[in-house]
């Protein structure tokens, strides 16, 4: 599509803002890394660096969907409830009907294929309503997704009656999540993470409906009138979005052999914070998947220099806090230097 | 929960325009009394109405309005962020963080009076920072709640010592018994004097509200800001006033909650911006801010405290988020149905 190329203008071809963020981010990120070795013992082994890059796929593939719907400005904090839901009822599908007496360990005995199907279906269910109320009735996103998160969880919570369900499960339902690629300690949900950020990446700087997501996040009355149906786009990005949520709850579920009613409390609040260390502005068609990738091995170097420094991990949260609003501030700081 | 449909003749269009601004205003209201009712009759086969676990009985009457105090005192100060179009998604963590503070003065033996006023300050100063983030820095305001609630949320815990879930009494330090003084002893009708300061704070918001200019520089600010400082509205300082006292009232609310459970739980005000929430919307304020009730935010949030008490007699604890999130979908959609109706007129 054309207009995605900037037009040089008067010198030469110059960056877009985007990449130039990036940029400062990965800047960033390697000044971090720099301090994180010298002031942490051990930080600069090779299997640490293969760490921060893979422990927290699970995030970074939420920050795929909440990046894109943060582009087009809004939230989504439903995904920790989602995956909640998904890994419970995934488990509740799959446990065999007729294993025991206890009630928790009864399920419907799909097998696994199926069980997975309709989880992930029920996923979508959620990013349906968020769709519905956003796209269609125009209410804020943030105030629905709290109110799907609520539901969500509220799903995983009855049917796990409040704690979890972990008892008579085929052994098939353990296989995704524990594969490790061959001779290395890398899982198949990295592997997922990585086809999933390769799969983004392309849909944002290839594809006609990744440059109208900038669009409608720029200015969504002027999309529309351009011939871009945002109702219909916003819908999917936030069925998407519930889907890459669903994803992660399946994958985790099945590491962990359990779904519980608990899991991923909070992992919204980490989804946005790497979006937004990854620069992505919710005021207007502005960011990157590539930058958000960025943000979260920069929380990653942060959190786990942290925890090498022998922090309590009660210290995680101020860190976050503090981490994102230098971020959001020097971002910005950067943006008015380079336009001046 | 839905209100009643509202059965007005069709045939005269002014009769029926008439009658749905009627329902308007006094649905809020229907559905109090709706809920109220249902939860009376709904465990008559086991309790004797009025009798002892009824839940219009006297002792059940005064341990609702005792924990509705936080909200009660909250909501309204809640409301009048909402009205000029901004949000304070941090107010649950800032109660938190009062309380743990509270409760660790008071474990440290300062003496009730002062610890009240440092807590107070440092409410005004939580206040105050969001106010700094969002009206002079420019962030926008959910993420620079969202983040402050999770800095807030932090500080709690780090407050808190390791191994330790909330402030209260170790083998080395008892925690005083008169904590419990000001949000559970008996002052006048069974209730204690928290539920009192809380009245008064609602008075005097919803006088703040429709008598002073407060009120109507926020609906003016949440109309049309640009328009609102045109005509000489300082709309930086005004909303920035108007953070401090949400923050001012979180802390209040957080000693009430400490007092109410003689310790400092860092994770007791969590969810509790879902309650405002749902209070002001339910109240018919609009989700861009321009126009709002505190008077009617309240009724709101007695619906969410009847509705939250009610249901503990009736379904399993593990029923209550999906019970809260549908609460909050349907405050929604009523809200919505409003709204939409008043652009129509």
């Amino acid at each position: 599509m054309m207009e995605t190329r900037q037009t040089p203008a008067m010198i030469g071809r110059r960056m877009s803002n985007e990449s130039f963020i990036t940029l400062f981010m990965i800047g960033v990120l390697i000044a971090l890394f720099g301090v994180a070795c010298a002031v942490v013992p051990r930080f600069y082994l090779p299997q640490n660096m293969i760490n921060l890059l893979t422990n927290n796929w699970y995030i970074i593939i939420l920050g795929i969907g909440v990046t894109f719907l943060l582009i087009t400005g809004n939230f989504d904090m439903s995904v920790g409830g989602v995956i909640a839901m998904t890994g419970v009822l995934s488990v509740y599908f799959c446990q065999s009907a007729t294993a025991s007496q206890n009630a928790l360990a009864v399920g419907l005995g799909l097998p696994y294929g199926v069980a997975v199907a309709l989880a992930l279906i029920c996923a979508m269910g959620i990013g349906a309503i968020n769709a519905f109320f956003i796209a269609r009735l125009k209410v804020p996103s943030i105030i629905i997704t709290l109110g799907t998160m609520m539901i969500a969880r509220g799903v995983a919570q009855i049917v796990a009656q409040g704690a979890q369900r972990n008892t008579s499960l085929p052994d098939v339902f353990g296989v995704l999540g524990n594969f490790t690629i061959r001779g290395t300690s890398i899982k198949l949900a990295v592997l997922v993470m990585v086809v999933l950020i390769a799969a983004a990446f392309l849909f944002e700087k290839k594809t006609v409906a990744g440059r109208r997501t900038y669009l409608i996040g720029a200015n969504a009355e002027a999309a529309r009138l351009s011939g871009i149906n945002v109702r219909r786009h916003l819908t999917t990005l936030f069925i998407g979005s519930a889907l890459l949520a669903g994803i992660t709850g399946i994958l985790l579920s099945s590491e962990f052999k359990a779904g519980g009613s608990g899991r991923a409390a909070g992992y919204e609040f980490d989804a946005l914070v790497i979006s937004l260390l990854g620069g992505v502005s919710i005021a207007g068609g502005f960011g990157s998947v590539l930058g958000m990738f960025v943000g979260a091995v920069i929380l990653s170097v942060v959190t786990s220099a942290a925890t090498g420094l022998l922090l309590s991990p009660d210290w995680q949260f101020t860190i976050k806090g503090v981490v994102t609003f230098i971020a959001i501030l020097s971002q910005r700081f950067a943006l008015d230097r380079r336009k001046g | 929960m839905n209100g009643p449909k509202e059965e007005s003749p069709r045939t005269q269009l002014e009769r029926a325009n008439e009658a749905r601004a009627n329902f308007k205003n006094i649905y809020i209201y229907v559905v109090l009394v709706l809920i109220v009712a249902i939860f009376s009759v709904v465990k008559l086969g086991q309790v004797e109405f009025f009798g002892r676990g009824h839940f219009l009985s006297p002792d059940s009457l005064i341990n609702l309005l005792r924990s509705a105090v936080p909200i009660l005192t909250l909501s309204g100060a809640f409301t009048l962020l909402m009205i000029s179009g901004y949000i304070d998604l941090s107010v649950g963590s800032a109660m938190s963080l009062s309380a743990v503070v509270f409760s660790w003065l008071i474990l440290n033996g300062v003496s009730f009076l002062p610890a009240i006023m440092i807590t107070l300050v440092m409410g005004i100063g939580l206040g105050f920072l969001n106010g700094f983030l969002v009206m002079k820095l420019r962030i926008t305001p959910v993420i620079a709640t969202l983040v402050t609630l999770n800095l807030f949320k932090g500080i709690a815990l780090l407050i808190v010592p390791d191994g330790f879930s909330a402030i209260k009494s170790t083998a080395a330090k008892t925690m005083p018994a008169w904590i419990n003084d000001y949000a559970r002893k008996d002052v006048f009708l069974g209730l204690p004097i928290a539920f009192y300061i809380a009245l008064v704070v609602i008075a005097l918001l919803i006088v703040v509200q429709r008598r002073t200019l407060i009120g109507k520089y926020a609906a003016a600010i949440g109309g049309n800001r640009t328009a609102a400082e045109l005509s000489g509205i300082n709309a930086v300082k005004m909303v920035w006033l108007l953070y401090i006292i949400v923050g001012f009232f979180a802390a209040l609310a957080g000693m009430a909650r400490a007092s109410y459970m003689s310790l400092g739980d860092p994770l007791s005000g969590d969810g509790m911006e879902l309650d405002c929430i749902i209070a002001v919307l339910l109240g018919g304020t609009a989700f861009s801010g321009g126009e709002g009730s505190v008077a009617k935010t309240i009724v709101g949030a007695l619906i969410i405290v009847c509705l939250t008490t009610g249901l503990m007699t009736v379904i399993p604890a593990f029923w209550q988020v999906m019970a809260k999130g549908s609460v909050l979908i349907a405050a929604v959609v009523l809200n919505h149905l409003l709204v939409r109706e008043k652009v129509k007129a």
